[in-house]
C-alpha cells in the first residue's frame, strides 16, 4: 500500500458554513515539498458540474494552508483563502452562458473539496485523490423561517430571522430577468434582517392578466412587512439590483407610504421617466434597443441603453430629495447598465441639493454587473431573457473574476455593516466614508 | 389584514414542521412561550439587539464563538441555552454577562459573574448543560440518533435571571446545531460475523486510519465518538457486547467473550477502505478490559490503545472473557446517604482476581491512559500507576503516556457536553443510581483536553 494514500489528510474548517463565511482548508502530513493539486467539485441544481482548482507545494511540515500558501497556477492563483469556490467554472465540454443560481434555498450547495498528487489540469473525474471532504454552503441559518407571502397580491417571500424580533425589515428587489429570487433575502435574514423577496415582474398577477404590477404592490410589500408583529415597522431599508435600483429609488423618493431607514443600490441608475409606472419604464429602456452594441463574442452589450446621462430632470429620479442614506455599489466594467456614470450623476445631484452627507458609493474597478453574495462563481456573460425580449441573448455582464470576486466580497461585507449600523445602530443618518 | 386563531404554542410548533406555507398572525400576539417561564414582548418601536453564534451548524467537539450587539451600555443581560434531549427533557444553561461601553458581549473574551458557570468559558453554554427545575433524576445526555444534529436555541435575556424565574424579557435569540457526523461521513449498519456495530467512514477514497471503538457496561450500541473521529478522518466501528436485542443471551449479561472483539478488529483489517496497518482500540470504563484482552492477544497489533478510567482485569470474567452478572458480587459495593452507589472498589488492584489481569508488558504499541481522578465508578489512578508499572518494568516507558484531570470524573466523553455526576443505571427490581463522579468546571476542561490529545495521539500512530 503506498504510504501516502493513508497519510495525507485534508480537512475543511467550518464543514457547514453559510454562503458569506470564509473557511480555511488544510492539507497536513503530505510529503514535504510534495506537489499537490486542490480540487472543488459542485454540481448545481440544474445538473451542471462545476470545478476549481490550484497548484500547491506542501512546506517542510508537510502542511498545505489555502489561507496562508499561495496557488502557483489553477483556476486561481496566489493566497486566495476562498478561490476554491469563486473561481468555480463550468467543466471543460459545459453548455456556454451557464450562471449559477441557487432556487432551492433551504437546503444546502454541496461542494466535495479533494487533493490530488502532482499538479493536475484536467481529466480529474479519472483520478483517485488522496483524500476528500464534503462541505456545505448555506444560505439560510436554521431557525430562520420561510414564509410565501400572497398577502395583497403580492408574490413574495419573507424570510424571519429567529428570536422574538422586533427585526428591522428589508424589502429585497432583483432586476430585469424577474422570477422570484431568494438567496439573498434568505442570507440578509440570517444576518439579522427580516427580509422579503419580491417578484415584481413576473408575479401571479402579472402571469394571469397579462398586465405588469403598479407602484401600489411596492407599497402593499412595505405595509405588510411594516405590519408583521415581528417587525420593527421604523427600520425598514430597500435592496436593488439592477432594475430593481430603478424602483428601490422611485419608492425611496416618491412614495407617500413608503419611508425607508436605508437604501442599498447596486449596478443600477437613477434614470428613469420620473412620473412612469413599473411598465412605463421598462419601455423607456425598450425605445432605446437600437442602442444596444455586440461584441466581437455576440454578447449584448445595453449599458448605452440610458446614456447619455439625461440632463431632463423628468428623465431622472431626483435622488435630491432622499431623505435616507443611500449606499451605491458600482461595477466600474459594468457592461449591462452604465452605473458608474449613474453614480457620479447621482453624486453631483445631492452635491447641488445638499444631501450628499447621505450618500455612500463603493466602485470596483474591473468588477461586473452582478454584484452579489460572495463567494459564487462570476459570470463574465451568460444566457439572459428580460420580461421584455422573450428570446435568450447571450448578454455580457462584464467585469474580470478575480477583480470581480473581490468586490462581491469587499461589498457585501460593507453592505452589512451599513444594515447594521442604520437598521440596528440607531445612529443619526450620515454617510460612511470609513467603510 | 391579518388574523389567527391558533395558540402561540401551535403556530411555533407548525413553523418549525415548515407546515405552515402561509402566516397570518394577529397583530396582539403576545410573544413566543417557553417551556418554563413566560416571556414577555418587547414593543415594535424599537428593534431587538442582534445575538450572532459563529458557526451556526458546527460539530460538537468545535468551538461557537457567540456575540451580543446593539444593547445599551453597561447593561446587565442573561445567556441561556436550551435544548430537549431525544427522549424530550429540557436542558438548559444560563451565565450573566454586562455590557461593556461598546454596548456588546463576547463570549469568547468576556467574563460571565453568575449562573450555571463563571468566569471566561466560550463554551460554558454547552457544558454546563442540565435538566431543567422538575426533571427526572439521574438523566445523562447520549444521542442515538447521530445522523441529525441537537438544535440548541441562544438567547438573550433582560437583566440578570434564569430560565426558571418567572416574568423574563427575551431580547434576541439564535438556533444553533450540532452535529456529531461532517457531510459526506458515511454510517454503516454491520450485523454480520455475529458483530452488532456501526461503521463509519469519512468521505473520500481511503483507506483511512481506523478505530475500534468500545464503550462500557452501560451497554447498547453508541455511536457518537466513532462518528466524531469519521469526521475526523478516521474509519470507526463502534461495537455493542451487552445490553442490545441483537446480541445472542439476556441483555444484563455480556455473553460474548474474546472471540467477539477479536472479530470486530478483524472486520476492520478485512475492510476494503481501511489501512489494516493502522488500526487503534479505544475503550472507555468497562470498554478498557477488552482493549486489553485484545491488545495482549497474540495475532492481533493494534497501532495504538486508549483507555479511559477503565481496569487491567475484572471479578466477571471467565476463561473466555465471557462475563458473570454484574450484581453477583456486591461485596465493594459503596452507598452513599441517598443510596447512589459507587463501584469505585470494585477495580481497585487488590480486589481483581489475579488471572483477570492481562499481561499489560506484552503490549508491543503506544498506550494513552487517561484518568479522572474523581472516577467514583473505577478506580483509574490504581490502574493506571499498575499499567504504568509494568511497563516502566518491561523497559516499555516510552510507550506509556498518562493524562490526569483533577475533578474529573469517569465519564470523560467528547467535549463541550454536559457531565452527570450521577445517572440511573436499572429500574428493576428496584431504582439504582450510579456515580460517576466529577464536577462540572473540571470536567468540562479535561474533556476539551483529553479529546484534542486523543486526535493528536491518533494523528501521531495512525496516520505518520
Amino acid at each position: 500500500m503506498d504510504r501516502k494514500q493513508c497519510c495525507v489528510k485534508l480537512s475543511v474548517q467550518p464543514s457547514r458554513g453559510l454562503m458569506d463565511e470564509k473557511f480555511i482548508v488544510l492539507v497536513q502530513n503530505a510529503l514535504p515539498g510534495s506537489q499537490l493539486t486542490i480540487r472543488a467539485l459542485h454540481q448545481c441544481e440544474d445538473g451542471h458540474s462545476w470545478e476549481a482548482f490550484g497548484h500547491y507545494t506542501a512546506d517542510t511540515t508537510g502542511t498545505i494552508n489555502v489561507s496562508e500558501d499561495p496557488s502557483i497556477r489553477g483556476t486561481y492563483s496566489g493566497v486566495e483563502q476562498m478561490g476554491l469556490l469563486w473561481s468555480l467554472r463550468p467543466i471543460p465540454g459545459s453548455k456556454p452562458g451557464l450562471r449559477m443560481r441557487k432556487k432551492n434555498i433551504q437546503t444546502p450547495m454541496e461542494v466535495t473539496i479533494s487533493v490530488y498528487q502532482g499538479h493536475q489540469t484536467e481529466g480529474f473525474a479519472d483520478l483517485v485523490p488522496l483524500s476528500g471532504v464534503v462541505v456545505e454552503r448555506w444560505y439560510m441559518a436554521p431557525g430562520v423561517r420561510r414564509i410565501p407571502v400572497t398577502e395583497g397580491g403580492l408574490t413574495a417571500t419573507l424570510f424571519l430571522p429567529s428570536g422574538p424580533g422586533p427585526f428591522p425589515g428589508l424589502l429585497d428587489l432583483w432586476g430585469g430577468g424577474g422570477q422570484l429570487v431568494e438567496y439573498r433575502a434568505a442570507l440578509l435574514a440570517s444576518h439579522g434582517f427580516a427580509s422579503m423577496a419580491i417578484d415584481y415582474l413576473t408575479s401571479k398577477f402579472t402571469m394571469e392578466t397579462g398586465k405588469m404590477v403598479d407602484n401600489q404592490y411596492f407599497e402593499t410589500a412595505y405595509r405588510v412587512l411594516q405590519q408583521h408583529p415581528q417587525v420593527c415597522g421604523s427600520k425598514i431599508a430597500m435592496i436593488g439590483l439592477s432594475f430593481g435600483t430603478s424602483m428601490t429609488l422611485k419608492m425611496a423618493i416618491y412614495s407617500e407610504v413608503i419611508k425607508l431607514s436605508a437604501a442599498v443600490c447596486i449596478s443600477g441608475s437613477h434614470v428613469q421617466p420620473v412620473e412612469g409606472s413599473v411598465e412605463e419604464i421598462m419601455g423607456f429602456f425598450q425605445k432605446n434597443a437600437g442602442k444596444t452594441r455586440f461584441n466581437e463574442k455576440n454578447e449584448a452589450i445595453w449599458r448605452d441603453l440610458l446614456l447619455p446621462i439625461p440632463t431632463d430632470p423628468s428623465l431622472k429620479a431626483d435622488v435630491g430629495r432622499l431623505q435616507c442614506p443611500l449606499l451605491l455599489v458600482v461595477g466600474e466594467d459594468d457592461q449591462n447598465w452604465p452605473a458608474q456614470e449613474s453614480a457620479l450623476d447621482i453624486k453631483e445631484m445631492m452635491a447641488r441639493a445638499g444631501n450628499s452627507h447621505l450618500l455612500t458609493v463603493l466602485s470596483y474597478p474591473n468588477a461586473g454587473h452582478l454584484i452579489e453574495p460572495p463567494y459564487t462563481p462570476h459570470a463574465r456573460s451568460s444566457t439572459f431573457k428580460t420580461v421584455e425580449i422573450q428570446e435568450k441573448v447571450m448578454c455580457l455582464w462584464g467585469g474580470q473574476t478575480v477583480e470581480h470576486s473581490r468586490a462581491q466580497e469587499d461589498a457585501w461585507k460593507k453592505i452589512l455593516v451599513f444594515l447594521r449600523e442604520n437598521l440596528y445602530g440607531g445612529r443619526n443618518p450620515t454617510s460612511f466614508s470609513h467603510l | 389584514m391579518f388574523r389567527a386563531h391558533m395558540s402561540v404554542t401551535r403556530i411555533w410548533q407548525l413553523i418549525e414542521k415548515r407546515m405552515m406555507s402561509c402566516i397570518s398572525v394577529h397583530g396582539k400576539l403576545p410573544g413566543l412561550q417557553r417551556a418554563v417561564g413566560e416571556v414577555r414582548r418587547k414593543s415594535s418601536f424599537r428593534q431587538s439587539p442582534l445575538l450572532t453564534a459563529t458557526p451556526v451548524r458546527a460539530l460538537i467537539d468545535e468551538q461557537i464563538s457567540i456575540k451580543g450587539r446593539f444593547l445599551s451600555q453597561n447593561y446587565p443581560v442573561t445567556v441561556c441555552a436550551q435544548m430537549h434531549s431525544e427522549e424530550g427533557d429540557l436542558w438548559e444553561a444560563f451565565a450573566h454577562y454586562t455590557t461593556n461601553a461598546s454596548s456588546s458581549i463576547n463570549l469568547t473574551s468576556d467574563h460571565s459573574v453568575g449562573g450555571s458557570y463563571v468566569g471566561c468559558e466560550p463554551m460554558g453554554l454547552f457544558w454546563a448543560l442540565e435538566p431543567a427545575l422538575g426533571s427526572r433524576e439521574g438523566l445523562r445526555l447520549r444521542k442515538r440518533n447521530v445522523e441529525t444534529p441537537y438544535m440548541v436555541n441562544i438567547s438573550l435575556l433582560e437583566g440578570h435571571t434564569s430560565p426558571s424565574e418567572g416574568q423574563r424579557t427575551e431580547l434576541a435569540a439564535v438556533t444553533t446545531e450540532r452535529w456529531y457526523m461532517a457531510p459526506g461521513v458515511r454510517r454503516i449498519e454491520i450485523r454480520q460475523n455475529n458483530i452488532v456495530g456501526t461503521l463509519f467512514l469519512p468521505p473520500g477514497p481511503g483507506p483511512f486510519p481506523a478505530m475500534l471503538d468500545l464503550w462500557g457496561m452501560v451497554g447498547g450500541l453508541l455511536e457518537y465518538r466513532s462518528a466524531l473521529f469519521a469526521s475526523r478522518g478516521f474509519a470507526s466501528l463502534s461495537v455493542a457486547y451487552m445490553g442490545h436485542k441483537d446480541l445472542p443471551g439476556p441483555q444484563h449479561i455480556m455473553s460474548v467473550g474474546d472471540s467477539y472483539f477479536k472479530s470486530a478488529f478483524q472486520l476492520l483489517q478485512d475492510h476494503c477502505q481501511v489501512d489494516a496497518d493502522r488500526i487503534g482500540v479505544i475503550g472507555l470504563s468497562y470498554g478498557v478490559v477488552p482493549t486489553l484482552r485484545i491488545a495482549t492477544t497474540i495475532g492481533f497489533k493494534p497501532s495504538c490503545l486508549i483507555c479511559i478510567n477503565g481496569a487491567v482485569g475484572s471479578p466477571l470474567l471467565d476463561e473466555d472473557g465471557k462475563s458473570k452478572m454484574f450484581e453477583s458480587d456486591q461485596k465493594h459495593w459503596e452507598f452513599d446517604d441517598r443510596g447512589y452507589v459507587s463501584f469505585r472498589n470494585v477495580s481497585l488492584p487488590d480486589n481483581l482476581p489475579p488471572e483477570s489481569k492481562r499481561k499489560v508488558e506484552n503490549i508491543t504499541c503506544p498506550l494513552m491512559y487517561i484518568v479522572g481522578e474523581d472516577d467514583l465508578c473505577t478506580a483509574s489512578t490504581e490502574n493506571a500507576d499498575v499499567i504504568e508499572e509494568a511497563l516502566r518494568s518491561a523497559g516499555k516507558s516510552h510507550q506509556f503516556t498518562r493524562l490526569s484531570y483533577p475533578g474529573a470524573g469517569h465519564l470523560i466523553e467528547p467535549p463541550y457536553t454536559p457531565c452527570s455526576r450521577a445517572s440511573l443505571w436499572k429500574t428493576k427490581p428496584e431504582k439504582l443510581f450510579t456515580l460517576w463522579g466529577g464536577h462540572p468546571a473540571p470536567h468540562a476542561a479535561a474533556q476539551e483536553d483529553a479529546w484534542k490529545r486523543i486526535l493528536e495521539f491518533m494523528e501521531t500512530h495512525l496516520r505518520r
